[in-house]
């Protein structure tokens, strides 16, 4: 039972951490708490959905759309709006994207409606031993595993890479270094954002879709952060994972209910806690 | 005299290293101390660990013979010990008067007067309502500087107060650092400009990668042989 | 120039006192309505205006103070007046609750931990299902008198503009701004910012609580999903940025533009109103930050009683 558990938070851990991985590039890169992630992610979802619905394709195969596509989408938000308060209080990065995130989620439920969609796909689960995981479940953190090393991958070994997380560290030092901060801060909202549209286009065969969906990623996204340092970008995998983890052990003890709650309550601890999160990150 | 400010081993690491390694300096009351050192020393992060801004991770604070490392950095303030900051700090959209009258909690008629008495100290009693943000330069700085005068502290701690200052602005500050000493203020100074620190300090500590290299009067630091090597390089 | 501001002020009052004399029904129910939000409003104000931590919960407070007086009223039998004014009292406990631990943390992840309040009391309110009614909500005895309602809206939002007033005239005002402007450096100079943040935030509950109940009171029905939507965050804040956050006018003015806008046009059409209030957040932020009263009082050096 415990076992079975365990996984099951892995499962969902790993999703976790690939989209809170990109909220975390925004706010290393750029100090900004971007509180529209979460629709970042709906997005993903829809168009998951709808390529579904009209085309037939396969939700794996719409990675191959949402992802490109959310990442302009971050880009040009980025360039658009987000780069005049890159340096003004940090009040107004949080102000700016609330408003957007409200935007975004309401346009969403003008285009779409607030009608609950879903993609019937992949039904069923593996068998394994004692252990019996929903096939949706284990194929989407195939994917999220695969994805997020591909971004671990590009964040090390490639020169954009590695100039994103020069200016994490210091932007005037790379600044200095003749790297194009400017260029580097829509690099990271478009990777962001793609991350996020992946998470959307995988649960879009696990949840149901609606425009709000995307709030509680946002918040949990939030507090993988917190868990595994702001700034530190192999902390958030392992923030994830423990996320996942506690949500599942705790569902053992509590109703459902007060599940969700719980997620708050381990923010708040950490936070009182440990500031800087659990693991060392840099305090903002 | 027993000592008002004693640094006893004060080790202060971000990430892997240690920008204050196992520094203990002590000071008497009523003198004007400088700590000097190459960029990157652990000047202003040593004045974060005594003034409660930062935490350091070992050693003892005492300052007026009570153990303050602890200390949020306002009941250090309390205690009577203010200091100023390298980048200038002012409150922007808050005029030069209120700047000052936030720092107090007395009588607010009081405290005005106070304010007034200070701003005419510094001849900025004119710019009393100008919004400190719209200050020049050299003037915020002065604004700064009266400011952790308002409660009349014990110790002042100055970081970098010739920074960017003319001479006629700095000869005025440096004859109100003498003036405090004179009323038996105790006075600490980063300072990158060797003449002001030579010309101010009665005694000067010298700061290299966070140790304590060299303690002294001005005149026998200048003369150090590795003091100059460090300055100089090696 | 102030004579005249303070009479033209006193026949507002006036009028809006003998309004009720010859309104409609439902003209007294709008007004209200324009009054709770200007006391919602005013009291994001006193805490994310003043001293720069964003609020993002800020409706848990006036959903505390509905439910604890919609059950002191239902289920006790308490007179409206009292059971409101409980509900102030109770929503100034939540906020001692969570301002303890959340308001030691930096700005940002203060506003982080108000993001995910709504959510938690929600679950909570279903879960004392016994007490809240849950997810089916709570119904009052019906009150078929307003106008008592109006009036007592009404003080409430005199009353808060008057505590603003207060607080950013005194020196309490300034250290809280200070908090705004460089919280290191307040920190420095002796103020002690989480009694302080703490403090204002206690006072910027206590308005949401009882308007909480007066609207609680008014509809005759709590719902959860009625008294903790997203929607009274977004808009207490909107109409605080728009008209000019850390002025004493800016939140009443907000409001009263933000409302008549949502009444004359935009009710109908819920999502075409929230994108709305969303876009104005994004274009005051960029264009205006400091509202409408801030860029004016930039511009013609006003003093900070506007």
């Amino acid at each position: 039972m415990v076992g079975q558990v365990v996984i099951s938070g892995l499962l969902a851990g790993s999703l976790y951490a690939m989209v809170a991985l990109g909220l975390g590039l925004i706010f290393g890169v750029m100090r900004v708490l971007n509180v529209a992630h979460g629709p970042m992610l709906m997005l993903g979802a829809y168009t998951t959905f709808w390529l579904f619905h009209w085309l037939g394709l396969s939700p794996y195969l719409s990675l191959l759309v949402s992802m490109p596509v959310l990442f302009v989408v971050g880009a040009v938000l980025q360039r658009l709006l987000v780069r005049r308060v890159v340096d003004a209080p940090e009040l107004s990065s949080l102000l700016l994207t609330f408003g957007v995130s409200i935007a975004i989620v309401n346009l969403a439920q003008l285009m779409f409606t607030s009608d609950l969609r879903s993609v019937e796909y992949l039904t069923g689960s593996f068998i394994l031993g004692p252990f019996a995981f929903s096939k949706s479940r284990v194929i989407a953190c195939v994917f999220a595993i695969l994805i997020t090393a591909g971004a671990f991958w590009f964040l090390q070994k490639t020169r954009l890479g590695k100039a994103l997380r020069a200016v994490s560290q210091s932007r005037e030092v790379a600044q200095v270094c003749g790297i194009d901060v400017q260029r580097i801060h829509m690099l990271a909202f478009g990777v962001a954002s793609a991350l996020a549209a992946a998470g959307g286009s995988l649960v879009a065969v696990m949840v149901a879709i609606q425009p709000e969906m995307g709030q509680v990623y946002t918040f949990k996204s939030f507090l993988v952060i917190v868990l595994g340092g702001a700034g530190n970008y192999p902390g958030a995998l392992l923030g994830g994972l423990l996320l996942g983890l506690v949500e599942q052990l705790s569902s053992l003890f509590l109703t459902t209910q007060v599940n969700e709650a719980v997620a708050y309550l381990l923010l708040v601890l950490v936070l009182l806690v440990r500031p800087t999160g659990l693991l060392k990150g840099r305090s903002s | 005299m027993p000592p008002i400010l004693e640094v006893r081993g004060v080790v202060k690491r971000f990430g892997g290293v240690a920008a204050v390694n196992g520094v203990s300096l002590g000071l008497e009351p009523g003198r004007i101390y400088g700590l000097i050192g190459p960029n990157g020393s652990g000047k202003t992060t040593l004045f974060n660990c005594i003034t409660g801004v930062d935490q350091c991770d070992e050693g003892e604070i005492w300052f007026k013979g009570r153990r303050v490392e602890r200390l949020k950095p306002h009941q250090i303030f309390h205690l009577g010990l203010g200091r100023t900051f390298q980048v200038i700090r002012v409150f922007p959209e808050l005029t030069a008067l209120e700047n000052l009258l936030v720092v107090t909690t007395t009588d607010y008629a009081a405290a005005g007067r106070r304010a007034q008495e200070l701003l005419a100290l510094v001849k900025l009693e004119r710019l009393a309502g100008e919004f400190a943000g719209n200050l020049s330069y050299g003037q915020q700085k002065l604004v700064e500087f009266i400011r952790v005068l308002m409660t009349d502290p014990e110790m002042i701690l100055l970081d970098e107060p010739a920074a960017g200052v003319n001479r006629t602005l700095l000869n005025e500050l440096l004859d109100a650092v003498r003036g405090l000493r004179d009323r038996g203020k105790t006075v600490l100074l980063v300072e990158h400009d060797m003449k002001v620190v030579m010309g101010l300090c009665e005694t000067v500590f010298v700061l290299d990668h966070g140790e304590k290299l060299a303690e002294g009067a001005p005149g026998v630091i200048q003369a150090d042989e590795r003091v100059i090597e460090a300055y100089f390089g090696r | 120039m102030k004579r005249a501001f303070l009479l033209g002020l006193a026949a507002v009052l006036v009028a809006l006192a003998l309004y009720p004399m010859q309104a409609t029904g439902y003209g007294v129910r709008t007004m209200l309505q324009l009054f709770m939000w200007i006391a919602l409003a005013q009291s994001w104000n006193l805490i994310s205006g003043l001293t720069g931590y964003v609020s993002f919960g800020h409706v848990a407070f006036f959903g505390m103070g509905a439910y604890s007086a919609g059950i002191l009223i239902g289920k006790l039998g308490w007179a409206w007046p009292a059971a409101c004014l409980a509900g102030g009292v109770m929503a100034m406990v939540l906020a001692l609750v969570i301002g303890w631990p959340c308001l030691r943390l930096k700005g940002p992840y203060f506003a982080i931990a108000m993001l995910g309040l709504n959510e938690v009391l929600r679950v909570i309110v279903s879960y004392y299902e016994g007490l809240t009614g849950g997810g089916n909500g709570l119904s009052l005895p019906t009150l078929h008198a307003s106008v008592p309602i109006y009036y007592a809206m009404g003080l409430v939002a005199i009353a808060v503009t008057a505590l603003t007033y207060l607080v950013i005239t005194s020196r309490f005002g300034l250290r809280l701004m200070t908090i705004r402007e460089d919280e290191v450096a307040a920190e420095a100079m002796g103020i002690d910012t989480f009694r302080h943040k703490l403090y204002a935030f206690l006072l910027s509950a206590v308005g949401p609580g009882i308007v909480g109940g007066l609207a609680a009171r008014d509809q005759g029905y709590i719902e959860p999903l009625s008294v903790f939507p997203l929607i009274t965050t977004i808009t207490m804040i909107v109409m605080a940025l728009f008209g000019g956050k850390g002025t004493i006018w800016g939140p009443v003015l907000g409001a009263v533009v933000l409302f008549t806008f949502q009444e004359l046009v935009w009710a109908r059409f819920i999502y075409l109103h929230q994108l709305l209030f969303g876009a104005i957040i994004v274009a005051v932020v960029l264009m205006m930050p400091r509202g409408i009263l801030g860029v004016l009082q930039q511009k013609y050096n006003l003093p900070r009683t506007i």
